[in-house]
């Protein structure tokens, strides 16, 4: 069965999809992305008790499914990644943001609790660990400072993924050899698993960026990296995960982005800083 | 020292603090301290009671980032009520108020259309050329005829050079003809012959 046929979907109702998906998300489907769309849809229906997109969607929308409104989100959330990308990111975080974070928080003795680190979305966890690998092989400061690494997704598949620490080896391809044999538990078929002191040093959270509420759990992040996830949202999508971005960092912390995006062209509220290794933002000082 | 687990709880849900009420909220746009004021907007955003209230912050709120949070939270109803009690703004003489303004309104389709009219005859040339930029990013299948009718019929040069800004992002060698008769209509206008010159060298492909 060919995924049109499953669907059926209407032009219509394609319209009447992306309405609703955006204003459960802030992610906003184009018709570019029909084909896309209509094959993730035509899954969420072989997954659930439904067999037309009519009574699917009418379901989805009236019964208040958290189950079936959670794997439409997990089909329609993309999550290719793999470790160490956009690692000049990480090398500036290394080299600049972190030396500067903690000579904000008044030096390294003097500062009143961890360094915080959120990275989101964190997909399957590929970035997370990165980060914790290249904070643990190459960060002087590793051992008298404490940090808080965190991961957070809308998609509750991909954060069990991340939990599990499983990677083929594709997603592993760049990791040096002498970190994968020491972070890494070879698990068969090709597979290695991040070993258990990273990740019980994750901390994963299911949480929508655009989320005003709920994003309020999130505060007092140093650096934050928020990569390739806002070009899928609309202007007023964009604008708000940037307030919300805004609140869960600290005055002075750090924003990374993915490298074709632009806060600029969002909001003005973070001030753009050139690094040696790149474009990055900051949430004013001055602000509290 | 190292790398430390966040000692529970792990969910955010389980950590939220019960969100304050709407009087409370409404109260914090007064709070001095201008973070407070910024989260209490942001908070307001499904509160529809709260609107008048919002919009009368947008010309008298002086932090440049609680404007930004009041603006999000109001072009997320996009309602002809806050199109039209953010339009005003556009008339400001202060920059940073009417460019965030248009920010906004780019962001409102469902409800900016009907204030064309009315915006495109403003007896004030700025507000057509603020127009221009909102329909610059407004995701609206009409933008682009609309910017055409600025070219074509505005009769002040510095908004038909605004609206030729505003659609070159979008343009097609199709558009060249307009530029050039938007030239001939404004034969010294310098800036606007400048812009016509720069761009079409790109739309005909002969860059």
């Amino acid at each position: 069965m060919t995924s049109a046929a499953a669907t059926g979907l209407s032009d219509a109702d394609f319209t009447r999809f992306c309405d609703y998906f955006y204003k459960r998300t802030g992610i906003h489907f184009t018709a570019s992305k029909r084909y896309f769309v209509d094959k993730r849809i035509d899954a969420c229906i072989r997954n659930s008790r439904y067999d037309t997109f009519a009574s699917w969607f009418a379901a989805l929308r009236t019964a208040d499914r958290g189950d079936m409104v959670q794997d439409l989100i997990n089909q329609l959330t993309v999550n290719e990644t793999y470790f160490l990308r956009e690692d000049y990111q990480f090398d500036a975080m290394l080299s600049t943001v972190l030396p500067n974070v903690l000579a904000a928080r008044g030096g390294v003795g003097r500062m009143t609790g961890p360094v915080k680190i959120l990275s989101l979305p964190c997909s399957t966890g590929e970035e997370p660990y990165s980060i914790a690998l290249r904070l643990l092989e190459e960060w002087d400061q590793i051992d008298h400072v404490d940090v808080e690494i965190h991961g957070a997704d809308i998609d509750s598949d991909v954060l069990a993924k991340a939990a599990h620490a499983s990677y083929g080896e594709r997603s592993v391809q760049r990791v040096p050899k002498t970190w994968l044999s020491k972070y890494f538990v070879a698990v068969g078929s090709g597979r290695y698993q991040v070993d258990e002191g990273i990740r019980s040093a994750v901390t994963l959270h299911r949480v929508n960026i655009c989320d005003t509420a709920s994003m309020r759990a999130f505060r007092d992040f140093d650096v934050v990296f928020c990569r390739n996830v806002l070009i899928y949202f609309d202007e007023l999508s964009s604008r708000r995960a940037a307030e919300n971005l805004y609140g869960a960092m600290r005055p002075g912390g750090y924003l990374f982005l993915g490298h074709s995006e632009s806060m600029s062209r969002i909001s003005p509220i973070f001030t753009p800083t050139r690094l040696p290794e790149g474009l990055v933002y900051q949430r004013p000082s001055g602000a509290k | 020292m190292g790398l430390v687990r966040k000692q529970a709880p792990q969910q955010p849900e389980e950590v939220l603090p019960e969100p304050p009420d709407t009087g409370t909220l409404l109260s914090q746009l007064d709070d001095p301290d201008p973070d407070c004021r910024r989260e209490a907007a942001l908070g307001l955003v499904d509160v529809a009671e709260a609107v008048p209230e919002l919009l009368a912050r947008v010309g008298t709120e002086e932090d440049p980032r609680v404007l930004e949070s009041i603006l999000t939270t109001l072009a997320a109803r996009d309602t002809e009520e806050v199109a039209g009690g953010l339009a005003v703004h556009l008339a400001s003489d202060e920059a940073v108020l009417r460019t965030a303004v248009a920010a906004a309104l780019a962001t409102m389709p469902q409800s900016v259309p009907a204030l064309l009219p009315n915006l495109l005859a403003a007896p004030d040339h700025d507000v057509r050329v603020m127009t221009a930029m909102v329909l610059a990013d407004l995701p609206h299948p009409e933008a682009h005829t609309w910017l055409v009718k600025m070219i074509c019929e505005d009769p002040h040069p510095n908004v038909v050079t605004g609206a030729i800004d505003a659609l070159l992002p979008s343009a097609t060698a199709e558009d060249a003809q307009l530029l050039r008769d938007a030239v001939e209509r404004f034969p010294d206008d310098p800036f606007l012959r400048f812009t016509v010159n720069a761009a079409l060298p790109r739309l005909t492909g002969t860059a």
